[in-house]
């Protein structure tokens, strides 16, 4: 079987830094790929073990993607091999120029079986890229996806909608996005890292999967901001002897009062 | 452009009241699609609907999310100017089906949405909850996946008039097949009701030890809560607890974190409760810039102290 998992890089959260009037600033930021992508590699990697088969990455960005150490790291987690779509549109896209372009270089990638998503990127989680590119390949998509079990010509998963599990029944080729509780994605040991020095990385530009006429954006950004901070206290006590215990269960108490 | 036709669409009649009183405050036709009966559609009507597009069920084994092509021509015929799509799981699946139909992007889970000289504005949260996007649509068609608690539901009005109507829906034929729906296993929760919740963290070493903290938990009379990596990583909690930017966003009047550094993806959860309390080892936690009341300890040398103390007081 072969399974296309698709992964985003991602400026890391807790490295965005607030300056000042509410404004954000990403520059000092490590991109990595998205922790809910992690559960999707891991989730192709399990079923190319259980039944045989290829495990390819898809990513689309703007130049980040030129970092090898970053591309390294995606293969290390069990990738057979990488395709890189990389251009500078990319970086302010939209879910549906998204699920564009990966429509386009999974078309340019030849046969496929199964084509996995994470539950949402880690940056924007709009958890719609999954869906949008399923219903663009004209082919089943399902997200919530909360256990995969191969079974010849077909699929069969479970999905956690709000207070039930559905058990569906699925055809192939199929899209699906999975829940960020699907598995634990494996830490890459050295040999994986090693190995992935080896791996084949293919990169695209737009045109060259013929996607270089996106369609318009949806909608524009008008701001970006850190979202207004609470006033809190601060009222904080240190250690653990019985005054400072008594003053904080004192604060406590009054609070529950 | 003007806001006139506003749609709402959800396979939880609960989001109806509130969606349908998003759409009135946004527009001026209200129209709700349903999947589900007759006397569901009135109670839409009572609760805001002008029209109520009712999509039978087609069969048990068929998904909802089948009729998205259905949907999508419903709306492009009858102009949809914005379409309001709960953010349940379905709901979300259904938002991009149509979407993709109508050529556009999905505005996801918005946390507020204004009309602003004609023009759709939304903003959400990016970054794992480090920012908030303020956006304008640009599309004819809008389509917004909306949860609970942006909007209010208005009192329900049984003098309400409004027109139903039936729909029998094309079916994809999408390949899938439902076998089977079970309820889920295990408990469920509604923590973001709950007034007083109790988180617990890393700053446990083990499932055992979280004992400590469920006698504290009820001791105060609260919710026990967690961390994603509690849910996520060690399972040691189920994923209905788990509180944070994927989870659940909380509204409690207090909320005390142990044993939790206070990530950003983790505090967009609890930035609502009235009262935030903090225990935790390291002083340097980034939850000891944004709480009320903090204890700098540990937690397995306080909590035991702190309990007595408050079961002394009782």
């Amino acid at each position: 079987m072969r399974v296309i998992t698709c992964c985003k890089a991602v400026p890391e959260a807790q490295d965005i830094v607030v300056t000042k009037d509410r404004q954000i600033s990403i520059e000092k930021a490590e991109w990595k790929f998205g922790q809910y992508d992690l559960n999707a590699v891991e989730a192709g990697k399990q079923i190319v073990e259980a039944v045989g088969g290829q495990l390819s990455g898809l990513c689309a960005g703007g130049k980040i993607l030129d970092n090898s150490k970053l591309r390294k790291d995606i293969l290390s987690r069990g990738l057979d091999d990488l395709y890189v779509v990389m251009d500078e549109k990319m970086e302010q896209a939209d879910t549906y120029q998204s699920a564009k372009v990966l429509e386009a270089a999974i078309q340019k990638m030849g046969d496929f079986d199964l084509v996995l998503c994470g539950a949402g990127s880690s940056d924007l989680y709009a958890q719609q890229v999954g869906n949008q590119l399923g219903e663009l390949l004209g082919l089943p998509v399902v997200n919530a996806v909360n256990k995969i079990t191969p079974e010849g010509d077909k699929i069969i998963v479970e999905r956690t909608v709000e207070n039930a599990i559905q058990v569906l029944e699925i055809s192939l080729p199929a899209v699906f996005s999975v829940t960020s509780e699907i598995n634990v994605p494996r830490i890459a040991g050295m040999k994986d890292i090693i190995a992935a020095n080896k791996k084949s990385v293919s990169k695209f530009t737009l045109s060259e999967i013929n996607a270089d006429n996106l369609p318009n954006s949806s909608s524009e950004i008008l701001s970006t901001m850190a979202p207004e901070q609470v006033d809190r206290r601060l009222n904080i006590l240190e250690g653990e002897s019985d005054e400072v215990i008594d003053a904080f269960v004192k604060l406590l108490s009054a609070e529950l009062k | 452009m003007t806001v006139n036709n506003i749609w709402v669409i959800t396979d939880d009649q609960n989001a109806v009241g509130e969606l349908c009183d998003g759409g009135r405050q946004l527009g001026k036709q209200v129209s709700v699609i349903l999947f589900s009966d007759q006397n569901r559609a009135q109670e839409a009507i009572s609760s805001g609907a002008d029209q109520v597009y009712l999509f039978g069920q087609a069969g048990e084994s068929v998904m909802i999310e089948d009729y998205s092509k259905s949907i999508a021509e419903l709306l492009r015929a009858e102009k949809a100017d914005l379409v309001l799509v709960y953010s349940s799981i379905r709901g979300k699946l259904i938002a991009g089906r149509i979407a993709t139909q109508l050529g556009i992007s999905v505005l996801s889970n918005v946390s507020e949405l204004t009309v602003d000289d004609g023009s759709i504005i939304v903003k959400h949260m990016v970054y794992g909850g480090a920012a908030i996007r303020t956006e304008k649509a640009l599309t004819d068609t809008v389509v917004v996946t909306v949860g609970s608690g942006v909007f209010e539901a208005m009192p329900k009005d049984a003098a309400r008039q409004g027109k139903v109507n039936e729909i029998n829906p094309n079916v994809d034929n999408a390949g899938i097949r439902i076998l089977e729906t079970r309820p889920k296993q295990g408990e469920l929760v509604n923590l973001s009701a709950a007034k007083r919740v109790v988180g617990v963290g890393r700053g446990f070493a083990a499932q055992e030890d979280l004992k400590m903290a469920e006698e504290f938990t009820a001791l105060v009379g609260a919710e026990m809560a967690c961390s994603r990596p509690i849910a996520e990583g060690e399972k040691w909690m189920s994923k209905e607890r788990y509180v944070g930017v994927s989870g659940v966003v909380l509204k409690p009047d207090i909320y005390i974190a142990l044993g939790i550094s206070g990530q950003i993806q983790h505090m967009v959860g609890v930035n609502h409760a009235k009262t935030l309390v903090a225990i935790n080892k390291d002083k340097n936690a980034p939850i000891f810039k944004q709480v009320d009341i903090g204890l700098v300890g540990d937690l397995y040398k306080v909590l035991p102290k702190i309990a007595e103390k408050i079961k002394a007081q009782n």
